[in-house]
């Protein structure tokens, strides 16, 4: 028969009790990410030459972009934050940031509204000025 | 005697992934069990006529999440072999530390899993608190926590520096160390001896019988482990797999507990044999498009894992197919089903470590 | 194919010890010749120490294929499924589960009339292709 004083859990809650919790008081203190965490994909568009590099290598379809009309979008949501367009850029237009995607679901948003982690960049043709409305250099519609 | 038919499933707390069984009792007496799947079927494979070779890995390394690592690890040996490419020495030494630091992980998953499974939550506390350590290991050295997509077709993506080798190695072994008494907890506790003896005996014969594979049929005494062909510098390592003949639950359990120390021990071994990080390179460029097929084995945590991969000189492949572990121990986990008791179920359902998504794809 | 030949070799693989490794199959797309396409299937086993065979065979939709769980119980997971996924004519398994193994959408969602259907609806060889 199984000696009944064979309880070793029991010492092990007594020290538990008077240690530590192994857990954080999340959202008073948040855990600080590592250097080479996963994270959002952040693009630079004036250094982007619209090869299309990128978009052939994402495994999702996240990315999308036209040389004729200067454009390009990434859908944050289609993310898998695998990196690979990142290693295929030539011109180090991307890079990876250790934080996630800062994408709000919007219920109720009005038909037309762009998609959720939805963030498109047009570039202006070089020599003309900007249009009313036009952004230069920064996303022309970012998520909200 | 009259015959009620109780559906354990899709949802049950003790399942981590859905699985229907359809119990047929008599009084309390298990005497058949018919399996249904399909719940998290996916449809992987076919993916293949979407997605090209390069990228296919992503989807691979998402088929389930515990063991995510090695499968993305055999689709890209496998890619290797077919497109004979030879991959850097460094490359495949970091993959194999990879690959035991998830056989660890996994193990401790499941511990915790089984602890939660017989009512012992304290212990399946304490077997998700040293994992959450190794988890942190590889969040520092891949990036992701789960999902680690670190592997290519050539190598790898990411090195780790001979420093910071050394200090996983210290980690582990003091996780190690520290895990002793959770370990001394599981092999020799009262209530879980009571829960878990004598339940579900496989024994040798059947585990040959019903092509049982990993810590199922190591248990029950058969020297079965896919490491042992010396593949991807295993027979550089000395090690001998762990067995034990009761084929019990509890035996199952001790396999598994045991094979995390020889984990930490493989990996201290690898550190001293692997070359130094200065000047390794850790991938190889890889061109063309693969032509022919394959096969290829690795010991994942829950036994061997088969892949076939058939390319046709395209940039999608013409089929790509993975075995895995559970699919093969499920006709034993139904044979250990019929003739218990209906309260030792889910504890013979967690003991073939039952990984659905793995299995279903 | 020729049945009792090969069950022959499975028996010889069941008798001296082997553990049923794998059933893989296989669709083989319809070309001219082949209207409906084929199947490629393969059974392989393996041995404790290491050695690892296959059997392979080339079978055309409907053609009857028996049931290996005669010799290797285990085998009718990987049957069922042959039947449910790619409408393989397999006969005799031991633990028949009528189709309700996998609950899909398609039925038969990899026989190659299937595949084909899908690879036409997306014109396979585009790259850099819209969502």
């Amino acid at each position: 028969m199984a000696n009944p004083f064979n309880l070793p859990m029991v010492g092990r809650s007594l020290r538990n009790l008077v240690s530590r919790p192994a857990t954080r008081r999340y959202p008073s203190e948040i855990r600080e990410h590592f250097a080479g965490t996963r994270g959002t994909i952040e693009f630079d568009l004036d250094t982007c030459v619209f090869c299309g590099l990128c978009v052939r290598r994402c495994p999702t379809l996240a990315l999308s972009c036209s040389r004729e009309e200067r454009f390009f979008a990434i859908e944050q949501l289609r993310c898998i934050a695998c990196g690979a367009c990142v290693d295929a850029c030539n011109k180090d237009s991307l890079h990876m940031s250790v934080d996630a995607p800062k994408v709000h679901l919007q219920t109720g948003a009005a038909p037309g509204a762009p998609r959720p982690g939805h963030q498109e960049w047009h570039q202006q043709p070089a020599g003309s000025p900007p249009g009313p409305g036009d952004a230069v250099g920064g996303p022309a519609v970012a998520a909200i | 005697m009259k015959r009620t038919v109780v559906p354990m499933g899709p949802q049950h707390p003790v399942l981590p992934e859905p699985l229907v069984l359809d119990l047929v009792l008599e009084d309390e007496k298990v005497v058949d069990a018919i399996p249904t799947i399909g719940y998290i079927h996916r449809g992987l494979e076919a993916l293949v006529e979407r997605i090209e070779f390069g990228e296919f890995g992503y989807v691979v390394e998402r088929i389930c999440g515990i063991c995510s690592f090695m499968h993305g690890m055999g689709y890209a040996v496998a890619m290797e072999k077919i497109m004979a490419v030879e991959v850097p020495e460094r490359a495949s030494w970091l993959r194999l530390i990879w690959a035991e630091m998830s056989r660890i992980h996994s193990h401790l998953l499941w511990l915790g899993l089984g602890a939660d499974a017989f009512g012992f939550e304290n212990l399946f506390m304490h077997c998700w608190r040293t994992r959450e350590e190794v988890l942190d290991i590889f969040e520092k050295t891949t990036g992701g926590r789960i999902i680690f997509s670190v592997n290519k077709i050539g190598g790898v993506r990411r090195d780790i520096a001979d420093s910071e080798l050394a200090a996983i190695v210290a980690k582990l072994q003091q996780l190690g160390a520290g895990f002793a008494e959770t370990a001394r907890i599981f092999e020799t506790d009262p209530s879980i001896r009571h829960r878990l003896s004598g339940v579900g005996i496989l024994s040798r014969e059947d585990a040959h019988a019903v092509d049982a594979v990993g810590p199922m049929a190591r248990a029950s005494g058969i020297r079965l482990d896919t490491r042992l062909t010396g593949t991807h510098f295993y027979d550089r390592l000395e090690f001998e797999p762990m067995l034990e003949t009761a084929g019990d639950c509890l035996a199952r359990v001790v396999v598994r507990v045991r094979e995390i120390s020889q984990s930490i021990d493989l990996i201290r071994q690898a550190v001293e044999r692997m070359p130094k990080a200065e000047g390794a390179p850790i991938d190889v460029k890889v061109r063309g498009n693969p032509t022919g097929e394959t096969f290829e084995r690795l010991e994942q945590p829950r036994g061997e894992v088969i892949y076939y991969i058939k390319a046709n000189g395209t940039k999608n492949l013409e089929r790509f197919r993975a075995r895995t572990p559970t699919f093969a121990n499920i006709p034993a986990m139904i044979k250990l089903v019929k003739g218990c008791d209906l309260a030792d179920v889910p504890n013979i359902i967690m003991t073939i470590d039952p990984c659905i998504s793995c299995t279903e794809r | 194919m020729d049945s009792q030949a090969f069950l022959d070799r499975v028996g010889a693989y069941h008798r001296d010890g082997w553990r049923l490794a794998i059933i893989n199959t296989t669709s083989i797309l319809p070309t001219e010749g082949m209207e409906h396409g084929a199947f490629d299937i393969s059974w392989s086993f393996a041995q404790d120490d290491g050695r690892f065979e296959h059997l392979r065979e080339r079978v055309l939709p409907g053609e009857e294929v028996p049931s290996i769980s005669a010799f290797f119980g285990a085998a009718f997971l990987y049957e069922n499924e042959m039947r449910e996924l790619f409408g393989v004519n397999v006969t005799g398994i031991a633990l028949d589960l009528k189709g309700q193994l996998y609950k899909t959408a398609t039925i038969v969602p990899f026989s190659p009339s299937a595949i084909r259907a899908r690879l036409d609806a997306i014109g396979r060889d585009s790259v850099g292709k819209k969502a």
